[in-house]
């Protein structure tokens, strides 16, 4: 029964779901907006899996001689906010804003501001003309650079405008034809869950 | 050059010191950033959404509803206790159901027919004159949509005719990738400009 | 050439402008001009809702980004009424709000209203089209709904005139497939350069009423506001970073000829 009763549960919850979007019937309103509710609260709960996993991972590690002390750092770090969050608040000035702004947000922006060293070194080491299909590629993000900055407009006031025709017309094309793809992917997957077919969410 | 700034800044430095290789500094940096993440989602998660949307609910409101998806919810717990972790699929396949059922009609009208509207629509001439570019573009928008379309199409063999459209494909998603690339250049220099402007600017005081 | 001479060199090319600035202008682009003008349509007393799709690794576009929209909004003195799809963007949107709100002297509750973070995008979309309280019984501040004046007024969608997602991810996406497919709703959208490019086809087919994008989207909104800010401040930095880049492509690619010529 265990197997088979998730498969009738996305389907009756994905079929009501269904019906109430193209059917207007008042009656049905109370509980879709409940199952809207259930949604979000249960949604909460598959992100705290993910929480407390890292927990218990680093709760491992902080008995491993090597990694200790890097796991007690980041144990102290989700104490801490707990702590200050939880008992003293999350208002703008609160000590757990604080931790926020000055520690997260710039530990985080620097993380991914590396990227840009990154992408340096590999626009040296790796961005190779070695076909056709390359050397287009290249060329187009060369046009993009130039033409969406101030300097291309003062090599000379086309590159923008080709930059911007890029842009609206055959990146537009592709990008339209990826979306049509993904869209009826997207569809006949969600129809496959639906009718049971398609059952890898269950490890199955 | 306050003491929070400086908080700041020092610690953006322990993270650009992997630039050099990686050392203790950075690893500091790192571990902390995943704990106070971790612990900032919990508060949100436990302050904004878990208080007044379950608790109060429960013990303020006596709104006893929400008890279904608490025990499902509780059912997602299950999942840390690996004997018990196929319960959890129970409520895990009510997030699917709804998200598989919503998505059908909202992707169908969004992302499909109102694409293909759209690249329809614009072939109906503007009152104006028409000129070559205005041509242009719209064979342009026609051959870039079906000829990626095609390429997609994995049913029929890319041969002959067909093999030759699809290949006119890859070039307009060379284009697209291309763009992208650009963009994604723009992007990750911005983010650094934003950091040299934090460390020059709001820590040293250099810039204006 | 060494890993460590390139860092040294973009480092050097996104720096230098900063100290020594080159007064290099910008235009100003269509899909911005339309955001612009989008919200300049909008009567005064209007209720737009934004929401803050965003983590803080992306700030540095995001920020500028943000406070140019919310500007805009409150001098024109258009309510707001504000959220976040993301935890992290929780505390950088209610920020951004705050500041921007006092340079403007608006009230909240009355003038704006931070609504906070709820998880499963599809759901909480399509509960807000509804009621809001029902998603949000508090805000973010741990306020009743039903003690604001501003969310006494707007309920749901229905009193909302233009829904705008500033984002780092595909959130706009999400609004556009399930607050505009099913209540109609105007959306626009202010991204990260890095999504911009996946936004066009939203934007030619009118499901966007406007496209900012990235730090020079920003520029540009900040050039019609007539108030340069921090997108404007690094666009010359930007232009050097970017022909940096080129070279380096440049430059690789001739190495690599002349390595194989030698093969």
């Amino acid at each position: 029964m265990l197997l088979k009763l998730p498969l009738i549960i996305v389907a009756v919850f994905g079929l009501f779901m269904l019906v109430q979007f193209f059917v207007e019937a008042p009656f049905l309103d109370h509980t879709y907006q409940e199952i809207l509710d259930w949604v979000q609260i249960i949604y909460l709960f598959t992100l705290w899996v993910g929480a407390i996993n890292l927990i218990k991972l680093h709760l491992k590690k902080s008995t491993h001689k090597k990694e200790a002390p890097y796991s007690v750092v980041t144990l102290s770090g989700i104490v801490i906010m707990l702590f200050f969050g939880l008992i003293q608040g999350k208002e703008v000035g609160s000590v757990f804003d604080w931790i926020f702004k000055n520690v997260q947000v710039s530990l985080q922006a620097s993380m991914f501001s590396l990227l840009a060293f990154f992408v340096a070194s590999a626009a040296y080491r790796g961005f190779r003309a070695r076909s056709t299909e390359a050397l287009v590629l290249l060329s187009v993000a060369a046009i993009v650079m130039l033409g969406r900055v101030p300097i291309g407009d003062l090599i000379s006031g086309l590159i923008p405008d080709f930059a911007n025709w890029i842009l609206n017309f055959p990146s537009m094309a592709a990008r339209r034809g990826i979306l049509i793809g993904i869209g009826l992917g997207t569809v006949a997957t969600a129809l496959r869950v639906l009718l049971g077919i398609e059952r890898t969410y269950l490890g199955r | 050059m306050d003491f929070s700034t400086t908080v700041a800044a020092i610690l953006s430095l322990f993270i650009f010191s992997f630039l050099y290789r990686d050392n203790p500094f950075y690893k500091f940096a790192e571990h902390l950033l995943v704990g106070v993440s971790v612990g900032y989602f919990l508060v949100i998660s436990i302050d904004n959404v878990l208080v007044p949307k379950i608790a109060d609910r429960l013990l303020r409101q006596n709104d006893w509803s929400v008890i279904v998806p608490l025990l499902a919810g509780a059912l997602i717990l299950a999942r840390l206790i690996p004997k018990w972790s196929r319960w959890s699929q129970l409520a895990l396949a009510v997030v699917i159901g709804v998200g598989a059922g919503v998505a059908i009609p909202a992707t169908l009208q969004a992302q499909i027919l109102t694409q293909m509207k759209a690249t329809m629509f614009s072939f109906i001439p503007p009152e104006n004159s028409i000129g070559w570019l205005y041509i242009l573009e719209r064979i342009v928008i026609l051959l870039g949509l079906t000829s990626v379309l095609a390429y997609f199409f994995f049913s029929k063999e890319h041969r002959g005719v067909f093999g030759t459209y699809a290949r006119i494909g890859t070039y307009f998603l060379m284009i697209f990738f291309g763009a992208t690339f650009g963009y994604t250049v723009m992007s990750r220099l911005s983010l650094l400009i934003g950091r040299i402007q934090f460390l020059l600017g709001d820590w040293l005081g250099f810039l204006n | 050439m060494k890993r460590q001479y390139i860092y040294l060199l973009i480092l050097a090319a996104l720096t230098i402008p900063l100290f020594l600035p080159l007064g290099l202008k910008h235009q100003v682009t269509d899909e911005v001009e339309k955001f612009y003008q989008t919200i300049e349509d909008l009567p005064p007393g209007s209720t737009v809702m934004v929401s803050f799709d965003f983590e803080a690794s992306t700030i540095a576009e995001t920020k500028p980004l943000a406070q140019a929209v919310l500007r805009h909004l409150f001098s024109r003195r258009i309510s707001v009424v504000s959220l976040s799809m993301l935890a992290e963007g929780t505390g950088l949107g209610h920020s951004f709000l705050k500041e921007v709100a006092d340079e403007f002297g608006r009230k909240y509750g009355a003038d704006y209203v931070f609504l906070g973070f709820r998880p499963q995008y599809q759901a909480t979309i399509l509960g807000l089209g509804e009621d809001f309280a029902k998603v949000f019984p508090q805000d973010y501040l741990r306020n009743n709904l039903s003690d604001l004046s501003l969310t006494q007024k707007v309920r749901n969608y229905e009193g909302i005139s233009l829904i705008i997602s500033v984002a780092d991810g595909d959130l706009p996406q999400y609004w556009v497939d399930y607050a505009q497919t099913r209540f109609q709703k105007p959306v626009a959208a202010a991204v990260t350069a890095v999504m911009a490019t996946s936004y066009y086809p939203y934007l030619s087919s009118g499901q966007f009423s406007g496209l900012v994008g990235g730090l020079k989207g920003a520029a540009e909104y900040e050039t019609l506001l007539g108030k340069a800010g921090l997108g404007s401040k690094g666009m010359e930095a930007q232009s050097l970073g970017h022909l940096m880049i080129i070279a380096l492509i440049i430059i690789g690619n001739l190495a690599h000829l002349r390595t194989r010529k030698k093969i």
